[in-house]
C-alpha cells in the first residue's frame, strides 16, 4: 500500500482487499503486462486474497450493467478482471506466463 | 460414469476411400515454387472470407483488406443502395492507393495524391483539372469491381475476374443447410478479435486448428478434460461430414470436467469461450450438434481454404490464416458472445476470453517450431490418424486446384 491513501476506494464490504489495489487495472494489456511483470509469489498472494471473496465480488457485480458505474464498484470490478487474467497462471500453469508459449505480446488485440 | 460410444468404427477416414490412408508431403509446406502456384491457382480464384456485414452498417461504412497473397488491396463498401460492393483499391490516374485507413465512413473516396474522387458505387465522379487531360473517358475509370458475395453475414470476395462458381456453389447447398438457423447476426455485434504474425506456412496453422488430436496432449495444463474424458480419454469426434471441398467435425464435452476454482465462480455468470456448461441444447439449429448428444461442446467448420468457424451455445470464434510467404502468415482469431449485461458476466467473459487466449499462445508456440523443422527438409512427409481427417481432405481439395 504504501503512502498511497485508498481507504474509500473500494464499496464498503471489500475495504480488505485495497492492499491490492495496484491490481485494479482497466485494460487487457495492463492485466497482462502485470501479471507478466510479477512473480508468482505475487501473483499467488493476489489470488489467495481473491478467492475466497470472489463469490461475494461476483454478487455484487451482478448488480450492475457494464455502463455508468460507481468507481468504487468500477475499481472492484478491474480487480476482479485481473484474478481472471492470472487465474491460468496459478490453476494451470504454476507460472506466470504460458509454459513452452508464444510470446504474448506478438499476439495483437484488436478489442478495447 | 456417462458413456460415449465409439463413433469411428469404421475410421472416418475410410468412409472416404478417395483420399487414402497414406502420409501428405512436406513440400506444400516449406516450397516458394508451391506457394507462388498456391497464390495463382487456389487463392486467386477461390472465395475467401474477409468480413462481416457488421462491419459496414450504414452506407457510406466502408473497410479495407490488405490481401498480400493477391497482391492487391481491397476496399469493401456500402453503397447508398445499402449494396455491399469490392473494389481494387487503387486510383485509376496512376494507381496509387486509394483508401489507406483500415475503416471509416464518408460520402465518397477522393485519392490523397491527385484528387480523383470516387463515388460508393466505384464510379469516378471527378478528375481534378480534367480539362488538362487528353480525351480521358470518365465513365470507363471507375474503380476494378472484385466478385463479392454474403453468407450467414460473412462477407467473400474472389478477385477472379469472372469466377468459376457464385459463392453458394462455392459453398454448396448441404454445407449451407447443415448450419442454418445458427444465430450469426445475433451473436456478431460484440466481440473480441486478435492478429499475429506467425513464422508459419498458413497451412501448418490451419491444420493446428483443424483437428483435435492435439488437444489432451498440448494443452492437458489448461483445455485437456474440456473435451477428453474417461471414456473418450483421445476427445476423438462426434461426427464427421465431408463436402465437396469444406468439412465439419462435431466435438464432445467432457460431462464430468472438474472446473478450476475461479472458472468454477466464472461459469455461474456465464460461460467461457467455447466450454459450455450446463447450457440449454434445445436452442441450436437442426443441422448443429448433429448427433444429438447432451455432451457437445462445438461443432467446426473447415471453409476451404483458409477459414475455420468453430459453433456453439450462445458463441462462436473464427481462424483465418492469410498467406505471406511459404514461411509466414497473417493468423486473424475472433471470438463473438452477446454483451454481458453485468458486470460479473463482464467478468466470466475476460476469464473465457483469458484461458482461451493461453491456449492459443500453447498453440503458437507448435505452429513456429514445426515451420523451422519442416524447412530443414529431413523429413519428406507427415503422418495423420483418423482424426486428422479434415487435414487429408484439405490437402486433396488443395491438389485438385493445383491441376486445375
Amino acid at each position: 500500500m504504501g503512502n498511497l491513501i485508498t481507504n474509500g476506494q473500494l464499496p464498503p464490504a471489500f475495504r480488505a482487499l485495497e492492499p491490492y489495489l495496484e491490481w485494479s487495472l482497466p485494460t487487457e494489456r495492463q492485466r497482462s503486462a502485470k501479471r507478466q511483470a510479477s512473480t508468482m509469489v505475487e501473483i499467488t498472494g493476489f489470488y489467495e486474497a481473491m478467492l475466497p471473496r470472489l463469490e461475494e465480488i461476483l454478487a455484487l457485480l451482478a448488480q450492475y450493467s457494464p455502463v455508468a458505474v460507481p468507481a468504487d464498484v468500477q475499481r472492484l470490478s478491474n480487480l476482479a478482471l485481473t484474478l481472471a487474467e492470472i487465474a491460468p497462471a496459478v490453476e494451470n500453469f504454476g507460472q506466470p506466463s504460458v509454459v513452452d508459449g508464444y510470446d504474448v505480446s506478438r499476439l495483437i488485440a484488436l478489442h478495447e | 460414469m456417462a458413456t460415449v460410444p465409439k463413433f469411428n468404427d469404421p475410421r472416418w477416414t475410410l468412409r472416404y476411400p478417395e483420399l487414402g490412408t497414406g502420409p501428405l508431403p512436406v513440400e506444400p509446406y516449406i516450397s516458394r515454387e508451391y506457394f507462388e502456384r498456391e497464390r495463382e491457382r487456389i487463392f486467386r480464384k477461390v472465395w475467401l472470407n474477409i468480413g462481416r456485414v457488421e462491419q459496414l452498417a450504414n452506407p457510406g461504412d466502408y473497410f479495407v483488406k490488405a490481401l498480400a497473397v493477391c497482391k492487391t488491396s481491397i476496399l469493401v463498401v456500402r453503397g447508398k443502395d445499402g449494396a455491399i460492393r469490392a473494389f481494387h483499391n487503387m486510383c485509376s490516374h496512376r494507381g496509387n492507393q486509394l483508401v489507406w485507413n483500415d475503416q471509416g465512413t464518408c460520402p465518397a473516396f477522393t485519392c490523397k495524391f491527385h484528387g480523383w474522387t470516387y463515388a460508393l458505387d466505384g464510379s469516378l465522379k471527378h478528375i481534378t483539372d480534367e480539362d488538362n487531360f487528353f480525351g480521358v473517358d470518365k465513365n470507363a475509370l471507375g474503380m476494378s469491381p472484385v466478385a463479392v458475395a454474403t453468407w450467414e453475414g460473412f462477407i467473400f470476395i474472389n478477385v477472379d475476374p469472372a469466377p468459376e462458381q457464385t459463392l453458394a456453389e462455392y459453398l454448396g447447398a448441404d454445407l449451407q443447410a447443415s448450419i442454418r438457423g445458427y444465430p450469426f447476426a445475433d451473436l456478431s455485434t460484440h466481440g473480441i478479435s486478435w492478429y499475429t504474425d506467425v513464422h508459419a506456412n498458413w497451412k501448418v496453422a490451419h491444420d493446428a486448428f483443424a483437428e483435435i488430436y492435439h488437444i489432451p496432449t498440448l494443452h492437458r495444463r489448461i483445455i485437456g478434460n474440456v473435451y477428453a474424458s474417461k471414456s473418450n480419454p483421445f476427445a476423438n469426434a462426434l461426427e464427421f461430414k465431408l463436402y465437396n471441398r469444406h468439412g465439419r467435425v462435431s466435438l464432445s464435452a467432457n460431462p464430468e470436467r472438474q472446473p478450476t476454482p475461479v472458472e468454477a465462480l466464472a461459469g455461474k455468470f456465464g460461460s467461457a469461450v467455447l466450454q459450455q456448461v450446463n447450457t440449454d441444447l434445445a436452442a441450436m439449429p437442426p443441422g448443429v450438434n448433429p448427433t444429438g448428444t447432451p455432451h457437445w461442446s462445438f461443432d467446426g467448420l473447415a471453409l476451404f481454404p483458409n477459414c475455420l468457424i468453430y459453433v456453439s451455445n450462445g458463441t462462436y470464434l473464427t481462424h483465418i490464416f492469410w498467406p505471406l510467404a511459404e514461411d509466414r502468415c497473417r493468423w486473424e482469431i475472433r471470438s463473438y458472445a452477446p454483451p454481458p449485461p453485468t458486470l460479473a458476466g463482464k467478468f466470466a467473459q475476460e476469464y473465457g476470453k483469458c484461458s482461451f487466449r493461453d491456449t492459443l499462445l500453447e498453440d503458437g508456440s507448435t505452429l513456429e517450431r514445426t515451420q523451422s523443422m519442416l524447412m530443414s527438409g529431413v523429413k519428406k512427409e507427415i503422418f495423420l490418424q483418423d482424426q486428422e481427417l479434415l487435414l487429408r481432405h484439405r490437402h486433396k481439395v488443395a491438389e485438385q486446384y493445383m491441376r486445375a
